[in-house]
């Protein structure tokens, strides 16, 4: 038995190989290219993340404006003194801030303390509730910002001081 | 006459393999160059957004303790950051009014981020 090597083997062997080094050049290509696309998706994901935190942040600075506002003007229309436990509603729209229309909708709270005399002494409290402004009322899932506000009132009515009791962040 | 055309075959791969790679490598470290700047500008970002936070609350903390007419100055000082009211030298407003204030925040790179807000005398 002839157990020498075909002279003819190289060369068929050296055929076999052609191209390799093209396909691994390509599968290379394919693998950095691969790489590039993920690093593209990570710019653009950090982009866009940037993007919604601003977004965000500008509205729920527009709805803690729009309640500073909705609270000047419960102030202004609290006269009575004789109404902290009247249910009493009302919306508030103020011009756009942040590039952001927001809606508050407000409805009083009746508070009740006992005074250091056993007197039990009644408190205007109002609770405001601020959403995107879409036309329809706030509900629980669109609130930004809810907050209740306590408004001290003298005896002629006239309130001279507020108190905010709460003010949550909801989204 | 076979193993010659093998040869130049393989030169022209290896030649055109080249190419191929430094053209990929290239295009990797500009992608990865891109990605880092990238990386330092959305770091500089949130770093202006946690400034322009701090400086907002800030100054409603100060709004907070407002009198009506009294100065309103806001103690806020950020490291490398600088920070600006407007309209400037404002007093607490009326308790009937609100006051809006323009905030910017400028970082050390140059972004800057304007926000308003409305302060309110309690």
């Amino acid at each position: 038995m002839n157990t020498t090597a075909d002279p003819v083997a190289p060369a068929v062997h050296r055929h076999e190989d052609r191209g390799a080094a093209l396909i691994l050049a390509v599968a290379f290509v394919v693998m950095i290219g691969t790489i590039g696309a993920g690093l593209a998706a990570l710019v653009t994901s950090s982009v866009n993340n940037r993007g919604t935190l601003e977004r965000v942040r500008d509205r729920q600075y527009a709805a803690d404006a729009a309640i500073e506002d909705a609270i000047v003007q419960v102030r202004a229309a609290s006269t009575g003194g004789t109404d902290a436990c009247q249910s009493v509603a009302g919306i508030t729209r103020t011009p756009a801030i942040n590039a952001v229309n927001i809606r508050v909708d407000w409805r009083s709270a009746c508070g009740v303390i006992r005074s250091g005399e056993g007197l039990v002494l009644v408190q205007r409290d109002v609770i405001f509730a601020a959403c995107v402004d879409t036309g329809v009322a706030c509900t629980d899932s669109s609130v930004i910002i809810r907050a209740q506000v306590n408004f001290e009132q003298a005896a002629s009515g006239a309130v001279t001081k507020t108190y905010v009791q709460s003010w949550s962040m909801n989204q | 006459m076979h193993e010659q055309k093998d040869r130049g075959d393989t030169l022209i791969e290896i030649v055109l393999t080249v190419v191929i790679t430094a053209i990929s490598v290239t295009a990797l470290v500009s992608g990865l160059a891109t990605a880092g700047t990238a990386g330092q500008a959305q770091r500089n970002s949130v770093s202006t957004d946690t400034v322009m936070r701090n400086y907002a609350e800030a100054t409603k903390a100060v709004a907070r303790g407002c009198t009506d007419g009294a100065p309103f100055v806001v103690p806020f000082e950020a490291p490398g950051f600088t920070v600006a009211t407007s309209p400037a030298g404002v007093r607490c407003p009326p308790p009937t009014a609100t006051q809006q204030l323009e905030l910017s925040v400028t970082g050390s790179t140059g972004v800057t981020q304007v926000m308003s807000i409305k302060i309110r005398t309690p």
